[in-house]
This record gives C-alpha cells, sequence and structure tokens, in this order.
C-alpha cells in the first residue's frame, strides 16, 4: 500500500500514469513521454505549472478534466490530504484508489481475512443516520455500495455473489437483448439531409458543383438521405445502501447498454459520478471499479440534487429531444420531496423521455416519486433478466 | 503562481494581456506547452467563455496569421482543405487548343490549379500561423477522421500532386460545445483544456479591459448579478460576451450603477438571456433578489421578495 511517490522520476511518473488509468484516463506510452518533456522544460511536480501542463497531457474530456485536482494531489500530495474532513464527516485516506485495489487483491488471495483496521470512520452527518449504524465495523475498506457486505468479508463476496448469478450464456443473453432493445429504440427523425450513395433526392448544388469538373456535364449526380439521429441514452443507476442487492444488475444491464447503445452511464448516491469510461471495458472486474469510484460517497441518496446535476453539468450539452434517461432506484431520496418533481420536469424541458426501473413489483411509493409521476414517461419493475424480457416491447 | 526566470508561458500570458486576453496561468502554460510540443489544442467549454476568443487573441500577441474553418454538418473535403479550380483548368486546355502536346496532365493538375480551403491554406504558409478550428462537434466523424492526418502530421494528401507538408508548423485550436463526443483518437492527438466560466474577480478584470470607460461600480454590480445568474435554472447560462455587451449596453445607457428602477433593467436584460423561457422565469421579482443578495437587507425587507419568487 504504498501511496508516496518512488524516488527514480521514470517509476513515479509509471506509478502515477497507473493511477490515472486505473480511473479510466487514458495515459499510455505517447502521454508519459510528452509529461516527462513537459516536466523536463517545467521542474519538478510542486509548482502549479507542470500540473496544468499534465492536466492538459493526460485529460481527454470534461469528465477527466474534473477528476485531475484529486488524483494529481492524491499521488505528490497525499500529506495535504491526510486528515482532510469532507462534507460528510469521513476522513480521507481511506478513499485512496490504489488501497482498495491493493486490498481487494489481498482479501481474495487470503481468503476471508478480516481487513485491517485503520482510524474508525468518523461519526456520520445527520443525513446518514437512518444507515449509519452499520459502517463502523468496516471502516479501513471501501464503503461501496453503500457498503455491500456488512455481514460478509468484503469484495470476495461481492464477486463470487456475481459469479453465481451471471452465468457466460446469460451474459451473452443480456448483450443479445440490449441489442435487440437498441434496435428498437426509435431514431429521430430530423429535417437534414445528408450525403448518401444511393440516395432518395439529388443533391442539385453539389451535382452542378461537381459538374464543374467535367465542363458542365452532370456525370457524377450527389444524392442525398434523410438523417436520422441515433437517440441517446443516459442511464443512471441508484448504487445507494438500499439498493444493494440490486446494484449489481443494474450495473450488468447498464454495461450491456454501454456496449450496444453508447450509453452513458451514471452512478449515484449522494453524489453523481459518471463510470461510462470503465463500463466499455471487458473485464470481470466492473464492480469492483465502481465499488472504487463510489468509495467516498456518504450514505443516503440523494436522487434530486443527482438528477439536478445530471442536467446541469453531466449531460448539459447532449440533452435533446430524443434523449432517453433511464434512472434505475427504488425512489427513496433523502432530498425534499418536491425537489424529485423539480428535478425531472427540468430534465423534461431539455425533451428527455423518463424511463424508471424499479426493483420492486409495484411503481415505488416514496413520495417524491408520487410527487413526480407525472414527469415520468413509464414505470418498469427491473429484478432480474426476465424482467428486462418482459419490458422489451415497452422501450421503444 | 510562482515566477521562475523569464518562463515561456508567462511571457505568453503577458502577451496575450497585451492584446486584451486575460488568461488565467493554467491556461496559458497549456498554450504555450501546445506550441512547444507542437501539439493541437482542444478546447472544450460552454458557449461564450472566450474559447475562440483565444485563437484570435495568441494570433493577436504572436503575429500570426489566423485560418479559421468553421464546422458545420456535411463539411467535406473540398469545402475544408482543397479543390481543384476546374474553371482555371478548362481555360487553359482550351487556350493550348490549337497547339497539340503543348498541355500535359500534369501541368493542368498542379499547385497553381489548386484552391486553397482554410487546412491547406493554413499549412502552406510561410510565416507563422494559427489555425482555428472552431466548433469540431458539429462535423461529421468522417470529417474528424480526416483531420487525424492534418493534425497529428501537418501534412495533407492531395492524390494527383502527392503529399504537402507544413513549411511553418501552425498553431492548432480546436472547439468544441460537446454536443457530440468526439472520438479517441482525435482527443488523444490533442492537448485539453475546458475552459469554465471565470471567477468574479477574473470576469471584472476581463470587463474592465474590454470596457475601460464604463464606471467602476457598474461593471462590479453588473458582473456581480451575472455570476449569480449563472446558479440560476436557466436553459442558456450567460457568458462573458453576453456579460461584456449587457455592462455595454448599460454603460451607454449612461448608468453608473445598476439601475434602482427594476423595468429599465428587465429590458436591457436580452443582452443577457437569450431564450423566451429564461426571459420569461427571470420576473423583476427574482432579479431584484439576485442584486438584493448583494446588498445588505434587513429580513423583514427581504421577506416578501422571497414569498413572491415562491
Amino acid at each position: 500500500m504504498n501511496t508516496t511517490p518512488a524516488l527514480a522520476p521514470s517509476e513515479t511518473l509509471a506509478g502515477f500514469a497507473a493511477l490515472l488509468r486505473d480511473h479510466g484516463l487514458s495515459v499510455g506510452v505517447a502521454e508519459q513521454q510528452a509529461m516527462l518533456q513537459a516536466a523536463m522544460v517545467l521542474g519538478g511536480p510542486n509548482g502549479p505549472r507542470l500540473n496544468a501542463a499534465w492536466r492538459a497531457i493526460a485529460c481527454h474530456s470534461a469528465r477527466e478534466w474534473r477528476l485531475w485536482p484529486d488524483l494529481f494531489a492524491r499521488y505528490w500530495h497525499p500529506e495535504r490530504l491526510r486528515g482532510q474532513v469532507r462534507v460528510s464527516g469521513q476522513t480521507r485516506p481511506q478513499r485512496d484508489l490504489r488501497q482498495a485495489v491493493q486490498q481487494m487483491h489481498e482479501q481474495m488471495d487470503h481468503a476471508a481475512q478480516p481487513p485491517p483496521t485503520a482510524a474508525k470512520a468518523a461519526p456520520q452527518t445527520a443525513a446518514d443516520a437512518p444507515h449509519a449504524g452499520a459502517g463502523d465495523s468496516e471502516a479501513g475498506t471501501p464503503r461501496a455500495m453503500g457498503g455491500a457486505s456488512r455481514s460478509e468479508p468484503q469484495l470476495e463476496a461481492l464477486h463470487q455473489r456475481d459469479g453465481q448469478m451471471w452465468l457466460p450464456q446469460e451474459l451473452g443473453a443480456l448483450q443479445r437483448l440490449a441489442r435487440q432493445i437498441t434496435a428498437q429504440l426509435r431514431p429521430l427523425p430530423t429535417r437534414r439531409w445528408r450525403n448518401a450513395h444511393p440516395g432518395q433526392r439529388l443533391d442539385l448544388r453539389q451535382t452542378l458543383r461537381r459538374s464543374v469538373a467535367w465542363g458542365g456535364e452532370p456525370l457524377a449526380p450527389a444524392w442525398q438521405v434523410k438523417r436520422v439521429e441515433p437517440p441517446r441514452l443516459f442511464i443512471l443507476a441508484d448504487v445507494s445502501r438500499s439498493m444493494e442487492s440490486h446494484a449489481a444488475l443494474f450495473l450488468r444491464i447498464a454495461r450491456a447498454f454501454a456496449l450496444e447503445a453508447q450509453a452513458r452511464v451514471f452512478v449515484f448516491h449522494t453524489r453523481l459520478a459518471e463510470v461510462t469510461p470503465l463500463m466499455q471495458r471487458d473485464s470481470a472486474t466492473v464492480q469492483e471499479k465502481i465499488n472504487a469510484v463510489t468509495a467516498g460517497f456518504g450514505a443516503g441518496t440523494r436522487i434530486a440534487a443527482s438528477l439536478q446535476d445530471f442536467a446541469r453539468v453531466h449531460a448539459r450539452a447532449q440533452l435533446r429531444r430524443g434523449a432517453r434517461v433511464w434512472v434505475m432506484s427504488d425512489g427513496f431520496d433523502t432530498d425534499a420531496p418536491e425537489h424529485l418533481a423539480d428535478a425531472l420536469r427540468a430534465l423534461r424541458g431539455h425533451g428527455a423521455r423518463i424511463t424508471w426501473f424499479h426493483p420492486t413489483r409495484q411503481a415505488p411509493a416514496a413520495a417524491a416519486v408520487r410527487n413526480a409521476r407525472e414527469h415520468i414517461h413509464r414505470f418498469v419493475p427491473l429484478a432480474s433478466l426476465a424482467d428486462l424480457v418482459a419490458a422489451r416491447p415497452v422501450l421503444h | 503562481m510562482q515566477t521562475p526566470a523569464a518562463p515561456g508561458d508567462r511571457q505568453l500570458r503577458e502577451q496575450l494581456q497585451q492584446v486584451g486576453y486575460l488568461a488565467d496561468a493554467d491556461l496559458a502554460t497549456t498554450v504555450w506547452l501546445a506550441g512547444e510540443l507542437q501539439r493541437p489544442l482542444l478546447l472544450e467549454g460552454d458557449a461564450g467563455v472566450g474559447k475562440t476568443a483565444l485563437a484570435t487573441a495568441l494570433a493577436e500577441a504572436q503575429g500570426a496569421v489566423l485560418v479559421r474553418l468553421q464546422c458545420f454538418e456535411g463539411l467535406d473535403l473540398a469545402q475544408a482543405a482543397y479543390e481543384w479550380n476546374y474553371g482555371r483548368q478548362l481555360m487553359a486546355i482550351r487556350l493550348h487548343d490549337g497547339q497539340p502536346g503543348t498541355v500535359k496532365e500534369a501541368d493542368v493538375f498542379s499547385r497553381e490549379f489548386l484552391l486553397e480551403r482554410p487546412l491547406l491554406k493554413a499549412i502552406s504558409q510561410d510565416g507563422p500561423c494559427v489555425l482555428l478550428i472552431d466548433e469540431i462537434d458539429r462535423a461529421d466523424e468522417a470529417f474528424e477522421a480526416f483531420l487525424l492526418e492534418v493534425l497529428a502530421d501537418y501534412q495533407i494528401t492531395v492524390p494527383e500532386i502527392g503529399t504537402l507538408r507544413a513549411l511553418h508548423i501552425p498553431r492548432v485550436i480546436l472547439t468544441s460545445n460537446g454536443t457530440r463526443e468526439l472520438s479517441d483518437a482525435l482527443r488523444r492527438r490533442c492537448l485539453y483544456h475546458h475552459l469554465d466560466y471565470p471567477t468574479l474577480a477574473r470576469e471584472i478584470a476581463i470587463v474592465k479591459t474590454a470596457l475601460p470607460e464604463a464606471d467602476t461600480r457598474l461593471v462590479e454590480e453588473a458582473v456581480q448579478f451575472v455570476q449569480r445568474l449563472r446558479n440560476e435554472d436557466l436553459s442558456k447560462i450567460p457568458g462573458i460576451a453576453e456579460t461584456l455587451d449587457w455592462v455595454n449596453a448599460l454603460h451607454r445607457m449612461h448608468h453608473h450603477t445598476l439601475p434602482e428602477d427594476m423595468a429599465v433593467l428587465l429590458t436591457t436584460l436580452g443582452c443577457l438571456l437569450k431564450t423566451r423561457e429564461d426571459r420569461f422565469g427571470l420576473g423583476a421579482d427574482r432579479a431584484r433578489q439576485l442584486i438584493e443578495g448583494r446588498r445588505t437587507v434587513g429580513v423583514a425587507e427581504k421577506a416578501p421578495a422571497n414569498a413572491a419568487a415562491s
């Protein structure tokens, strides 16, 4: 569990790059070379200039851009973070992804050794109170999925359960199902035309332009077809404590759609985080990676705040007419009940169509969801793969 | 920021400042590094945060030619890179019609018959050049793939002539509003910077630089108002350009502070709010509340405004 940078510069940088890769940043040899080059020109990683330079080299999207300050500080200045208290009141060092992953491996190797206890988690905030009791014994291990294993040794159990739940043929079936559902998601017709050969109508302007090359003879007509846009799919999966037994299923399903429909996948409980890059890689440890990402989340579920964050920050430019937003949650919200209706109204205002997947047979009876019913296009029960098969005709 | 001996990024920052673009230290370092590593710079951020302005300022600061390629749906090679000047080719052939053997194919497919579009123009500059590829997310994926050759090797291949290499590597700035996911291949060829809305102090400085004649108090109050407005639930968040427009409008109306009369204020809000929903969402009450956030008012005085808004 070594978070202090090693001594040799290349080794140090490689360790940092590994940390970045763990968090879904694509940092290859080319990026590392560029980072080294920048370091040679700008000096050590203590100054703000190198931080800015490396950020420009290693980040490739807004998501990574937002993730950067935390990752940089965590690797190069762990001393600044130690003992730092966040709003949730938990102490910080336990959230290190590298620690978490390493611990995970250790646990898998020496099966069922109880995790070494670090400092106990600080008292939780009032909002966490309903769930607070369970977490204390787990301090020092990642508390993902809202502490997904109160009675069993942590992630190993998740791993096993995952394996039991998902046989290869089931995964294949899920993938096929996702493909079928994606195929029936109605594309959005637009008024625009795009070049295609053969096409429905003659692009007169282009044809005339091309004819100039043949002295005015239209030898190469240009054709156009109607342009349709595939719908954008956003999946928001609730990974709070109340959902711990269903989150694995949700994430599996989300992953299938991330691959088939290029869906963007988010997880939330007190905060919202995008996990799409983790989904796109084929790995059996998706669950654990997501555990690591959400490890810093406090307890409770802030659905309304997460949806607002989603609409205002993460998907702002892409939420357009025809966007599909799938929320997978039981609807228990620690925000005030009326906030959810506002958040959903705002989402609808962007033209998105909202489908709510709930793990129970009946649609969620929580006050927040009842108030917001009119903004939700459809409720779909989802507790197993069979439910998704049954819901197939209505997902379009 | 630390100030080691004459670093290039600091110098660049000063140069940008001289032409009226106030870049923060991180942005200046990134732009400078992009020049050092000869890599394109991809700028993302909401509309109106100064992405395009950076390119124009950089060109001006470095005395470089600015070549701009505005992307749109359906943009193709003929509009972006090059096109044969068919008219001239035909004319050349006709002129030599009576003299067999004088015009060879290579003659009409030479550089002089090539119409330079922005990309080729940028590559064939023999002095410093800034190539701005604006709103790349509006172009199709196919065009993005074509750009890879240009951005990685600074060359364009014309089948009839061969590969044209850049004489002077242009500084390339790509901007995107994030309406479409760009391909990983394109992203990895670029340095990346995400421009956010400026902080209060920086925005005040920007407005003061752009409008030195406007009253300081007006600028400070107006910028504070805009900063608060950005936290509202708007469909189009006002950018820096909008702030400048608004302050300019108020200044020309001879206001030295924010007008007390809400009716006057609301008539000028068209500079900031560009959609009907936003405009109707922000009534006199809400506007007053936003202003009052800055002025110290008693609880009793503020209560009716709150009640009215909720």
